[in-house]
């Protein structure tokens, strides 16, 4: 079986938002649509401090809550793992917004669709050349591919980086982060 | 959970009861979103190479269309900039060519005040005869034109002035790197060298951070030197983004930079730790710099920066160890490029310090880029114009100022007695960020003659008489840009969209034709195509190569590592002492000079800086970037926690900032990212053009804060030498 | 981060105008076994029930932005068996379609089929509930997920429901109210019960994590707090409780039938209105999520 995974590490994130414009740009999507937002995180006190960047996006978690509580099926999980959205389908009630833990819906205040990331990354090749969040990435903090695949770049990486969901077990992501 | 978050929980709350009235509203523009949408069935296609035009950097990318619409664009890696990746910026910016605010007619400013659409041939024939009746009555020289260098751009701008025998072509230097080229200059004969970051062992940053004003080439490398052990050290008042790859935040007070490296500079010296076979062999005037520096300890320094003296002493032995695989790097706008009264002096010291490690030329060292360019066009037609016989305004007044450059703030200083009458600008927002702009529009508004050529409405544009509307970068071909590295490129501009509004021109067209009409069109025989093909054909490639190719490299050109023996003044040293200096009124080498300004109680400097998602003013009109400043509140000033407490603010309370020159109320970020000294002001926002619907009304404007002065000498424009006071609104 | 409610008000109108129709359905029947004789108090809940309950899912579908402009759409509702909304959707439709064959029968003057006011208490008890459960099954948000606030809703649900059969019977059929006074003690009783599961709510909302407590915290001590104390607890739960105890434990029978008196119920019946919305909209506005803050390492 083919199941997608990321890995993001965030060791390697400035924070220059690159991805999120990328993305918009490869997507169509207008300026409001989001589908990385971002967690700046600050500690310590003066002059003794540290920062991170932890940018979020849909986890596409092997059980999607917002898959679960979609009551139109709009929001479905194919067979590769990636969970998508039937634009058609989708009579906008922000169900599978409440329902995602990790506030990564987002809602198109054109449409009323509820949208999210598409892992559309999966489509790049070069005979499709693509900026998405990978492809853009200017630190290289990002990786996709094949999770079931133990010798897939992205496999090998979230063993050697010991990279994780960012919140546990809460749901099974398939997004690992490297913090 | 941010204060955002709450300000806007609290506006819910208040309102919630009554926003069941307004809920029919989310689906206004609903068709007008479909329409913009529904072509997005079509393939992909190739349109074409460009160079963003997002910052100055220019990178190049290929760019992707779906039905004539930009879609994809994928970052070139051959370009030396961009190195294969693009930043925020460029996926964004590239929507200015849909702009809902784009200038679609040649514009003239009525006795009311007002802008009226006019013809192509109404602006040119008008705008000529005002030219020919200045340089009638007052010659070409009282003519200035200022420019953000691009490719066709600095090429049609020079030669359309020269053309009418002005000299006087600026770029927007002044308030970017005119004190750090210029100081620089004055030391080696050169500027813009390049920390070999990637390869170093130990490299300096003084305020310059590649992560937030972003080259992704230089993204690259810091992160390859992060990877690779090097010692990464930031000198800046901010704990910037590019700490996730330094080892050490060195918070210094703005302004400050000079004493740090005379410090540092007497450390090496009084410990007999320098590179003396270099200094005996190719530099000139040491021992004036050292008899110089004697006085300037570590112990002095630290109550200057507010640096520990031991870490002065620790970091001065560590770049010492680490030579000639360290230096500090060049820094660009940032802590000195025209911040201060001693900015020009800072750039001098730091290239004297580099010398210092015999670092010039090696690997992991500093070294200059390999460079291309266009060979001699031979057919007569490409011949330029006689080179105008006078110096350009601002050369005499500021000696030791980049003449490429150019004052230009100082002209335009000269409208009011009469000596300037005429300006053009090109792709400039002068008056919005090359110093005060209340002052800089009053200057522009009382020409005789102004122009603005721009694809949006700008402060500089409103300010002026005439305002001509530019095609965007991705709607038209530009002449080949030849980039620097250690593989320099010669690399194209293409049209890869076709022109969103009909009545707009190309910049090579609009001075062609305006050449025409003011009677110097025989410079401006041909076309841009025919330009681009000749200079590429001198050097071996033509512009149906680049079209398919992009970015043509030259690999036969590449860097070579060696010791750098020869340097570009006079008698090919190092210059630890200059005349031109001691002539301006600085001391023959670098001394200690006080910032014009030194806070008091209560006070502070207003620093600004880049964040990664704009350009200075530029960018601050595109929705796609704009929507992040608003999501996450990167409009705000900063402030030091501890300094916020004491004074009783709290993260996102709304403050006022006051200057001698201006006051305004924005919100503030309290952080520990910031030393107690400093207020950050983000250079991008306060755009008061109501015409840019996304940008205007974000934010407060750096420049308004800052006093109209010119840095002596140098030329800069000091954008840092100010004090504000900041005060909790209703408090 | 930055975050904002996803639902507004119009879910929050929803969610109680839902549960009104409910509890008046079943305040009803409770009123056809009990009060077999306050026939027109009776037909006004039937009333009350499917027209609450119709304003309720046109504001919802008002919310549905996506389904509003294709409203075909619409009619994909029932694809997804695991959706409590979906789930919502049926009990909503059935409940529809039995009270509004109620309301008929009781315009032809032909009696109501015990059979059939079951079904309908049935389905009444199950809107009641999914109204509660439709938030508490998003375990994005402590202050939903968890077992009382079906239970919560419910009772708020059937309290709101009677309240509006008892308002509007002040003013229709005074004679009637004046007869009903096992409804009015039952009545008497929710807003109590409704404090002990608010405040169990909050009391274990708040141990749970940080984003519970910071829900909590909102409701109680934040942008929600005036609305929280003045508006559910005190106008809501404790001033109708307060009336009432006077009105039915300390009055002589003829004050109790007084048109003061009445006044009085009507205030403390307007305020069990007032708190049962505010309920809705507090819980569903100052729920934060989980994820608020992700973890620190």
């Amino acid at each position: 079986m083919t199941r997608y995974g990321m890995l993001i590490n965030t060791k390697k994130c400035i924070g220059c938002y690159a991805c999120r414009t990328a993305c918009q740009r490869q997507n169509g999507l207008e300026a409001d649509i989001d589908f990385i937002r971002y967690e700046e995180i600050e500690r310590g006190t003066f002059p003794v401090v540290g920062l991170e960047m932890v940018p979020l996006q849909c986890m596409h978690c092997e059980d999607a809550p917002c898959a679960k509580v979609c009551p139109t099926g709009a929001t479905y999980v194919t067979d590769e793992g990636i969970v998508r959205v039937h634009e058609e389908r989708c009579i906008g009630c922000k169900y599978c917004m409440a329902a995602c833990p990790y506030q990564v819906r987002v809602h198109n205040p054109r449409t009323g669709v509820v949208d999210k990331c598409r892992f559309c990354t999966v489509n790049a090749s070069e005979d499709n050349p693509m900026c998405s969040c990978v492809e853009a990435c200017v630190t290289g903090a990002r990786m996709f591919g094949d999770l079931d695949d133990p010798e897939s770049e992205v496999s090998r990486a979230i063993v050697e980086l010991d990279a994780h969901p960012i919140m546990g077990d809460l749901t099974k992501a398939k997004l690992f982060y490297v913090r | 959970m941010s204060e955002h978050a709450i300000t806007r929980r609290s506006f819910l709350a208040k309102s919630a009861l009554g926003a069941a009235a307004v809920a029919g509203s989310g689906y206004i523009g609903f068709e007008a979103w479909k329409q913009a949408h529904a072509d997005e069935t079509g393939s992909l296609q190739r349109a074409g190479h460009s160079l963003c035009n997002s910052c100055s950097s220019k990178c190049g990318f290929t760019a992707y269309t779906r039905d004539g619409r930009l879609s994809t664009m994928i970052g070139d890696p051959d370009h030396p900039y961009c190195d294969g990746t693009l930043c925020a910026r460029g996926y964004g910016y590239a929507s200015i060519a849909y702009s809902e605010d784009r200038l679609t007619d040649p514009l003239k400013k009525n006795d009311a005040g007002e802008f009226e659409a006019i013809s192509w041939d109404q602006a040119y024939a008008e705008i000529a005869e005002k030219i020919q009746s200045i340089i009638g009555s007052d010659g070409p020289q009282s003519l200035i034109l200022i420019n953000d260098p691009r490719p066709s751009g600095s090429y049609y701008t020079k030669r359309f002035m020269n053309a009418l025998g002005s000299a006087n072509v600026y770029t927007h230097g002044v308030s970017c790197n005119m004190s750090k080229n210029s100081g620089m200059t004055q030391a080696l004969g050169a500027a813009d060298f390049t920390s070999d970051v990637a390869n170093a062992k130990m490299v300096m940053f003084l305020g310059r951070s590649y992560c937030d004003g972003i080259r992704p080439s230089s993204v690259h490398a810091l992160q390859k030197a992060h990877e690779n052990g090097c010692h990464v050290v930031m000198v800046d008042p901010r704990y910037n983004n590019s700490m996730h790859f330094a080892d050490e935040w060195i918070p210094i007070r703005p302004g400050t930079d000079l004493a740090l490296i005379l410090a540092m500079a007497h450390v090496l010296v009084k410990n007999d730790t320098y590179d003396h076979d270099y200094v005996a062999n190719y530099t000139v005037g040491f021992e004036d710099w050292a008899a110089r520096l004697e006085e300037y300890d570590p112990a002095w320094a630290s109550e200057i920066t507010g640096i520990p003296a031991e870490t002065i002493e620790r970091l001065a032995n560590e770049m010492w160890e680490a030579a000639p695989q360290s230096s500090i790097e060049q820094g660009w706008r940032a802590a000195f490029g025209c911040a201060h009264q001693n900015s020009g002096e800072t750039a001098r010291a730091l290239c004297l310090f580099n010398t210092l490690l015999g670092c010039w030329g090696l690997e992991g060292g500093a070294y200059f880029p390999a460079s291309a360019s266009a060979g001699k066009l031979e057919d007569p037609k490409f011949a330029a114009p006689a080179a105008p016989k006078e110096k350009i305004i601002g050369a005499a007044e500021y000696p030791v100022s980049s003449s490429g450059m150019g004052v230009s703030t100082y002209a335009l200083s000269l409208i009011p007695e009469g000596k300037v009458k005429g300006v053009i600008f090109y792709q400039s927002n002068c008056v919005a960020g090359y110093s005060n702009p209340a002052q800089l529009h009053d200057f522009v508004a009382g020409a005789e003659l102004s122009v603005a050529i721009d694809v949006q409405m700008t402060e500089t544009c409103q300010a002026c008489q005439y305002v001509l509307p530019d095609t965007s970068y991705l709607e038209r071909l530009e002449v080949p840009e030849f980039v620097g590295g250690t593989v320099p490129v010669v690399s194209l501009r293409d049209r890869v969209l076709e022109k969103v509004h009909p009545n707009t021109k190309p910049v090579d067209e609009i001075f062609s034709e305006l050449a025409e009409a003011c009677g110097v069109g025989e410079y401006f025989q041909f076309t841009v195509d025919e330009l681009a093909d000749a200079q590429l054909k001198t050097v071996g490639c033509s512009l149906e190569e680049l079209r398919e190719e992009g970015t043509h490299t030259f690999p036969e050109k590449q860097l070579k590592y060696a010791l750098k023996t020869s340097w570009g003044t006079t008698d090919k040293k190092v210059h630890f002492t200059s005349e031109a200096c001691e002539k301006a009124g600085f001391p023959a080498s670098p001394g200690w000079l006080e910032p014009k300004v030194t806070p008091g109680s209560g006070e502070f400097r207003l620093i600004g800086g880049k964040q990664a998602i704009h350009t200075h003013t530029q960018t601050a009109n595109i929705p796609a970037l704009m929507e992040i400043t608003k999501k996450y509140g990167l409009e705000r000033i900063w402030m030091n926690a501890q300094v916020a407490e004491e004074m009783g603010i709290k993260d996102g309370d709304e403050v006022e900032l006051s200057s001698e020159t201006h006051t305004g109320v924005t919100r503030v970020h309290v952080t520990n990212r910031i030393e107690p000294t400093s207020i950050y002001l983000p250079s991008h926002y306060g755009c008061s053009v109501e015409d840019q619907h996304t940008a205007y009304g974000v934010g407060l404007r750096q420049m308004d804060f800052v006093p109209f002065h010119i840095e002596p000498g140098y030329g800069g424009t000091m954008s840092q030498e100010t004090l504000v006071t900041v005060k909790k609104v209703g408090a | 981060m930055t975050f904002e409610p996803i639902w507004n008000s119009l879910i929050a109108w929803y969610l109680f105008l839902a549960g009104l129709g409910a509890g008046a359905y079943i305040t009803s029947s409770f009123l056809a076994w009990r009060h077999p004789d306050a026939t027109s108090m009776r037909k006004t809940g039937h009333l009350i029930a499917p027209i609450a309950v119709a304003i309720g899912l046109v504001l919802l579908m008002f919310d549905a932005e996506a389904g509003l402009h294709n409203p075909l759409r619409f009619f994909y509702l029932l694809s997804n068996v695991s959706s409590v909304m979906m789930w919502g959707v049926v009990f909503l439709s059935l409940f529809m379609v039995v009270s509004i064959v109620t309301v008929v029968l009781d315009f032809m003057k032909r009696p109501v089929p015990n059979w059939l006011a079951i079904i309908g208490v049935a389905l009444g008890a199950c809107v009641g509930a999914y109204t509660g459960a439709l938030l508490g099954v998003c375990q994005t948000f402590p202050l939903w997920n968890n077992a009382l606030l079906p239970i919560l809703f419910l009772v708020s649900a059937i309290s709101s429901g009677a309240a509006s059969v008892l308002l509007v019977s002040i003013f229709g059929h005074a004679e009637e109210f004046n007869r009903v006074g096992v409804l009015k003690k039952f009545h008497f009783c929710l807003p109590l019960i409704e404090l002990v599961l608010v405040a169990s709510l909050c009391f274990i909302t708040a141990q749970t994590n940080p984003a519970g407590a910071e829900s909590v915290a909102n409701m109680i001590s934040g942008d929600w707090a005036v609305a929280f104390w003045l508006g559910l607890v005190f106008v809501g739960l404790i001033l109708p409780t307060i009336l009432e105890i006077r009105l039915l434990f300390f009055s002589s029978k003829e004050f109790e039938e007084s048109r003061p008196a009445h006044y009085i119920s009507a205030f403390s019946d307007a305020g069990v209105l007032v708190g049962g919305f505010l309920l809705r909209l507090i819980i569903t506005m100052a729920a934060v999520p989980l994820t608020v803050a992700i973890p620190l390492l």
